[in-house]
């Protein structure tokens, strides 16, 4: 991709994640935020895809913007009581949350921009075999406990949702 | 100009401090994991990146975000079960609600 494609890709990418990401926190609905969220989902993916993680990108897809979205969206549903209230209020400490925000961005910000960062170009020509023989060589143990995680994560999700009698 | 290693720190910096502003502000215990879920995407980006302009010469990067997805997924599960959980036992996912160990 030329210099000037891959530029202007980056700033549409970033004008949507960043709308899309605010629109989830102050948007009066939960579910139109769970929709924005779908769409920063998305808009991520194609980020990974464009710094050529291509895997990252297809599992973007399908874990968040597929799985992650519709968990959330039957979480807004079996959650809702129906009332005219606004679903998604905010606390009394939004005025402070924003300024937590604010001082977090510009630190970051300085942080970011003054450090000497070493520069460097690393493109692989398939992640998706890189990956694999990684995870199934040097992170074996790493790749193990994930599987032990999610083994765990879905009898908790269960024994937590139906609780203990019916299980 | 080009795009590089910190125009992307810089977007994933703007995400997280989103979602902490998501998790600190919302009431609700679903806009809340939202918030989380938005500051776990800030960390893959920032992973991703590094892997991509670093001087480096594996994927390790890109497979620590595997692993970090791996966590965030399970992560949002847990998080639903427990809302529902608490949505049966209370009756409410207001947060400033769930006050019982309030002394």
């Amino acid at each position: 991709m030329s210099d000037l494609a891959s530029t202007i890709v980056f700033y549409v990418l970033a004008l949507i994640i960043i709308g899309t990401a605010l629109g989830v926190v102050t948007s009066k609905r939960l579910v139109h935020s769970a929709l924005l969220m779908t769409a920063c989902f998305v808009a991520v993916g194609i980020l990974y895809i464009s710094l050529d993680a291509d895997f990252l990108g297809a599992m973007q897809f399908m874990l968040y913007s597929g799985g992650v979205a519709i968990l959330i969206v039957m979480g807004v549903m079996l959650t809702h009581k129906g009332e005219n209230l606004p679903s998604n209020p905010v606390n009394s400490k939004s005025t402070r949350a924003g300024i937590v925000a604010a001082v977090f961005v510009v630190v970051m910000g300085a942080v970011i921009t003054m450090l000497p960062l070493p520069q460097g170009s690393f493109v692989s020509p398939d992640t998706v075999s890189g990956l694999a023989d990684m995870m199934l060589s040097t992170y074996i143990l790493p790749f193990e406990i994930a599987a032990v995680l999610l083994l765990s994560a879905l009898l908790g999700a269960i024994i937590l949702a139906k609780g203990d009698g019916e299980a | 100009m080009s795009v590089g290693l910190t125009h992307y720190l810089l977007l994933a910096a703007v995400l997280f401090a989103i979602g902490l502003y998501g998790v600190l502000s919302r009431r609700n215990i679903i806009a809340i994991l939202m918030g989380v879920e938005l500051m776990l995407n800030a960390v893959n980006i920032n992973f991703i990146a590094f892997n991509r302009f670093l001087p480096v010469s594996d994927l390790t990067g890109q497979l620590m975000s595997v692993f970090a997805i791996t966590v965030g997924v399970a992560e949002v599960a847990i998080g639903i079960a427990l809302a529902f959980r608490i949505y049966n036992d209370r009756e409410t996912v207001n947060v400033d609600e769930l006050n019982n160990m309030k002394g």
